[in-house]
């Protein structure tokens, strides 16, 4: 008899990367790395590249952000809310692209043993969500503040100053001030993640609570029109966009100001230019006052150091503004109404509510309704204040740091620190702090660093043109883990396509699929965008296609027709945005950009979550 | 006494005078809904000419005798109740009062002798508690006032065919009570019709619209002559949840050189294609909401969409009644008296399905 064959992707162990990514497992700790100790574990489990949060090969040190979610996302799932059939999500390095796994059910005991947990905690912080939010956010931004206000000497002094040593010894010197420096913003990160779940699990905990209702009652209730009723506007993460209107807005009042915003200038001629006149420094004022927080929002996804923050791109904040006060002189409204939004989202609800009959299901409606309007709060502020804020503050002092070691000559640029991993990092601080310790006329080891750092941005650069595989391991037949499909966007179907799409050329493809995240039927063409600078090329009603959109991409939305993403579900940015600008969107359809060419007449089905390749591009 | 009405004059409260079917229509039109223009032939028209035709005693005497269970016996019956109807002469004032009627419709439609489709319209029949539907006749493409009146006269005559003879004997539904009317309505030169419902036959969802089309005259989908193309729509955010595309190889169509309306083969290439586009579809739903709105219940539509006009105005509802199996039906609360919280519990009781 022929022997059934297995649909599976390669077994971790024995996969190959390709040649030019050698040396790749050095960049990372090495419990990141598939082993044989664990092999047995690792094998039985399922490992797809986690495409929402690392797209792109992982930069060493920005891997701290998924060391820490690792944890944290783990443990509320297991041993702080107690999710009864949940485990946690386990990550793993390959050619530097990261794998991550929803853990396999827990043994039938311990799900009747995590219940009593779980009643009673998760529907505690559902009834007192309101003041548990305030609480959080003091918390948060206060760890946010210290975190700004650690000091990373900005030398290392030929003689320590006067004051340190008399009246008495200070104790502790740059040196110190350095390796503890680091240490605590490593230890701040760690911090700021586990603060980041505290609540994010019990969001689309809520989420399924008011899905399952509405499908009790609707049962053919899509998730995009569930979606439509449960998100409103991320309140803190259109803040910088608001800020931009208004400082946009401003401008326009002041005719001269508006004159230099509008110009072809760089930015800084543009700063030198206001702050001339008493306007321009009085618009300046007000610039200033803006800036922090919202500036911090991150230019990509939060996640890649490389991306930037528009408080350090500015020449992305003023390119927004110098076309708001273009579109303020012809008369045009620039604001987008949050209200307006809230408004339609009432409007939805009530006709849904209106459709049913009895008094019983009008309240389990309303209460699982009210939970999870309140509850999500939570899901659309805490993304502005950890993934854009913090972090930010996070690279800007990690750069403080790669300051000292170009001022020193052991890395050559900045950026360079990022090529270390967070374990690596204190490696070098105690090189240089040594060598300075030591005295006159000994040697640095730099151009091991540097080496290393050109080697590693090589191999980087090799595996940013390397397809990575989908997936590894053995594929579930059903994936129902709520939170791999909710925020990843990996249902059943997705995998199957997996399974079939190892061998498809990406030019033969003339269908994709995703989630149907905003309705809406349109053709057009494509604009393939992979970071946020690229938005320049954008024309008007253009569709946007890119591997996930972030809140610092806001503003494109008001030019495109509609928006597909590589990655995300219902909930994820784009599908949100897109809902409110009316705009269709095919969402998490995983091979967007691989498939999509910049040119391409597609058409995208937002109803369907079909995504058409009408017309190539010559 | 009216002998006709023009739908413009009937509402819900002109059931009585012009019977469900027609009454439906003068409401749509008061509703706003875009309706092809007619006129009913009233249950006075129908009384006045079983009693001036002197017929009246001989049909219901004939009916009295019957035998529901004996088919011969219906049989007979009703043959020879439908030739005394089909063979009486129709009184003046009745007969000018349809002819002035069909010739107004001409006039307003620019056509001399403008196709009309004839349908009954009984005044027990499709009420919500007793489904009479159709058990009458309807008579498509008619031309000429001779042939309208002599179409009026037939369905008349319908209302005693066996089935409704039966059917009423078994319902005990005493057969002088039931009264017709007859609706004249422009007929719709349709690329494609069908029927549409404001909720989800199948699960009773109350969210969605279901539409059923195909192309040609709705007919073939509504006598089931063809699987016809099947679209759920999400009445609240309009999105189209399935969309299933049948192989549609029969449309009904008029043919003028027969002179009716036929079965007809449609060409291979389009048989496969949706009967309508996305616009369409949205502006049925929209339609459908309207109808449901102004009724206050679930709805059974049948929709038209004309060949030669453009959107929006090609899209027609040609007729609507009360949905009648889950509008009945759903009175018990669905969730019952778990909480959602409760909900979630037993949910996350649940190990989730991993399997390998």
């Amino acid at each position: 008899m022929a022997k059934e064959k297995v649909a599976r992707f390669p077994d971790p162990h024995e996969f190959k990367v390709p040649k030019e990514l050698a040396g790749w497992e050095e960049m990372y700790p090495s419990h990141y790395i598939f082993a044989k100790e664990r092999g047995e574990w690792e094998k039985s489990q399922f490992w797809y590249q986690d495409k929402i949060h690392d797209p792109e090969p992982m930069p060493p040190l920005d891997l701290i952000f998924h060391e820490s979610w690792q944890i944290s996302l783990s443990q509320y799932t297991t041993r702080v809310f107690c999710i009864p059939p949940a485990q946690g999500i386990a990550q793993r390095m390959v050619g530097c692209y990261m794998y991550i796994c929803a853990v396999a059910p827990p043994p039938e005991e311990i799900i009747k043993e995590k219940a009593g947990y779980f009643q009673k905690r998760v529907f505690y912080v559902f009834e007192h969500y309101d003041e548990l939010w305030e609480k959080w956010l003091n918390k948060f931004q206060k760890l946010g503040r210290e975190m700004a206000a650690v000091k990373i000497p900005e030398e290392l002094p030929k003689y320590v100053p006067e004051e340190q040593v008399l009246p008495a010894p200070r104790g502790y010197y740059a040196s110190y001030e350095l390796i503890e420096a680091f240490n605590t913003l490593v230890s701040m990160m760690f911090k700021g993640w586990q603060y980041h779940f505290e609540m994010l699990n019990l969001t689309y905990l809520a989420y399924l609570m008011f899905a399952d209702v509405a499908r009790k009652l609707f049962p053919g209730i899509s998730e995009s029109a569930i979606g439509k009723m449960v998100a409103g506007a991320y309140v803190s993460m259109f803040r910088p966009e608001e800020e931009l209107c208004r400082l946009s807005r401003l401008a326009g009042s002041f005719p001269e100001v508006g004159k230099i915003i509008k110009s072809d200038v760089p930015v800084e001629q543009k700063i030198a230019e206001l702050s001339k006149t008493e306007d321009g420094r009085r618009w300046l004022a007000e610039l200033e006052k803006a800036k922090n927080p919202w500036f911090y929002v991150n230019c990509g996804s939060g996640w890649f150091y490389y991306e930037g923050s528009w408080v350090n791109k500015p020449a992305i904040p003023f390119s927004y503004m110098k076309s708001y006060v273009e579109r303020l002189d012809k008369g045009e409204k620039i604001e987008r109404s949050l209200e307006e939004i809230s408004k339609k989202r009432d409007e939805i609800v009530a006709e849904y509510r209106k459709l049913i009959k009895t008094p019983e299901d009008q309240k389990s409606f309303e209460d699982a309704y009210k939970t999870v309007r309140t509850i999500y709060r939570y899901a659309e502020d805490h993304l502005f204040w950890v993934e854009h804020w913090f972090h930010t503050i996070w690279w800007d002092k990690i750069r403080d740091i790669g300051k000292l070691f170009v001022k020193y000559g052991m890395l050559k640029k900045v950026d360079d620190i990022f090529m270390f991993n967070r374990f690596e990092v204190p490696e070098l601080i105690e090189e240089l702090v040594t060598w300075w310790a030591l005295g006159e006329g000994i040697p640095l080891r730099s151009r091991y660093y540097m080496d290393k750092a050109e080697k590693r941005q090589r191999i980087l650069a090799a595996a940013r043109k390397w397809s990575p595989i989908p997936a590894l391991g053995i594929p579930p037949k059903e994936v129902a883990e709520p939170f791999t499909v909710m925020l990843w966007g990996i249902t059943t179907d997705k995998v199957a396509e997996w399974l079939k799409g190892a061998a498809v050329v990406p030019e033969k493809v003339t269908e994709i699929k995703g989630f149907a995240s905003s309705s809406g039927v349109v053709e057009g063409t494509a604009r393939v965008l992979k970071l946020l600078e690229e938005i320049t090329t954008l024309k008007e009603g253009d569709i946007m296609v890119c591997p996930c959109s972030n809140p610092a991409w806001a503003p494109v939305f008001t030019k495109i027709k509609a928006a597909v993403t590589d990655i995300g579900g219902l909930t994820s940015h784009a599908a949100i945005v897109s809902r409110e600008y009316g705009l269709p969107a095919v969402t998490g359809t995983g091979v967007a950009t691989s498939v999509i060419r910049t040119g391409d007449t597609v058409r995208v089905d937002g109803d369907r979550g079909i995504v058409i390749i009408v017309k190539r591009a010559r | 006494m009216k002998y006709t009405l023009n739908f413009e004059e009937v509402n819900k409260a002109s059931l009585p005078m012009v019977g469900g079917k027609n009454a439906s229509l003068g409401e749509m039109i008061r509703a706003g809904i875009r309706v092809p223009p007619g006129f009913a032939v009233t249950t006075d028209s129908y009384l006045n000419f079983i009693a001036e035709a002197g017929i009246k005693d001989k049909v219901f005497k004939i009916l009295a005798k019957v035998d529901a269970e004996d088919v011969t016996s219906l049989d007979g019956a009703s043959a020879e109740v439908q030739k005394l109807i089909n063979e009486a002469l129709i009184p003046s004032d009745i007969e000018k009062a349809i002819r002035e009627d069909y010739g107004c419709l001409c006039d307003k439609c620019g056509v001399e002798r403008m196709p009309v489709a004839i349908r009954s319209s009984a005044t027990a029949e499709d009420l919500p508690t007793a489904s009479f539907a159709g058990q009458q006749d309807t008579y498509l493409w008619i031309e000429g006032t001779d042939n309208v009146i002599r179409r009026v006269q037939q369905c008349w005559a319908s209302l005693f065919t066996p089935r409704a003879i039966s059917y009423r004997i078994k319902n005990s539904f005493p057969h002088e009570k039931v009264l017709i009317s007859v609706g004249v309505q422009k007929m719709v030169n349709s690329r494609a019709a069908g029927v549409m419902f404001t909720l989800n036959p199948v699960n009773g969802d109350p969210s969605k619209v279901v539409i059923e089309g195909s192309w040609g005259l709705g007919e073939a989908v509504v006598s089931g002559s063809v699987t016809p193309d099947k679209f759920v729509v999400d009445k609240i955010v309009l999105e189209i949840n399935e969309r299933t595309i049948s192989p549609k190889n029969i449309q009904c169509v008029y043919d003028p050189e027969r002179g009716e309306v036929v079965h007809a083969d449609v060409a291979l290439e389009t048989q496969t294609k949706p009967c309508m586009d996305d616009d369409e579809i949205k502006e049925l739903v929209t339609i459908a909401k309207r109808i449901e709105e102004h009724y206050g219940c679930p709805q059974d539509i049948e929709w038209a969409i004309d060949k030669g006009l453009s959107f929006p105005e090609n899209i027609f509802t040609v007729q609507s009644r009360p949905e009648t199996v889950w509008s009945q039906r759903r009175k018990e609360p669905i969730i019952g008296k778990k909480s959602p919280y409760e909900l979630l519990l037993e949910k996350a009781l649940t190990p989730i399905k991993y399997k390998f």
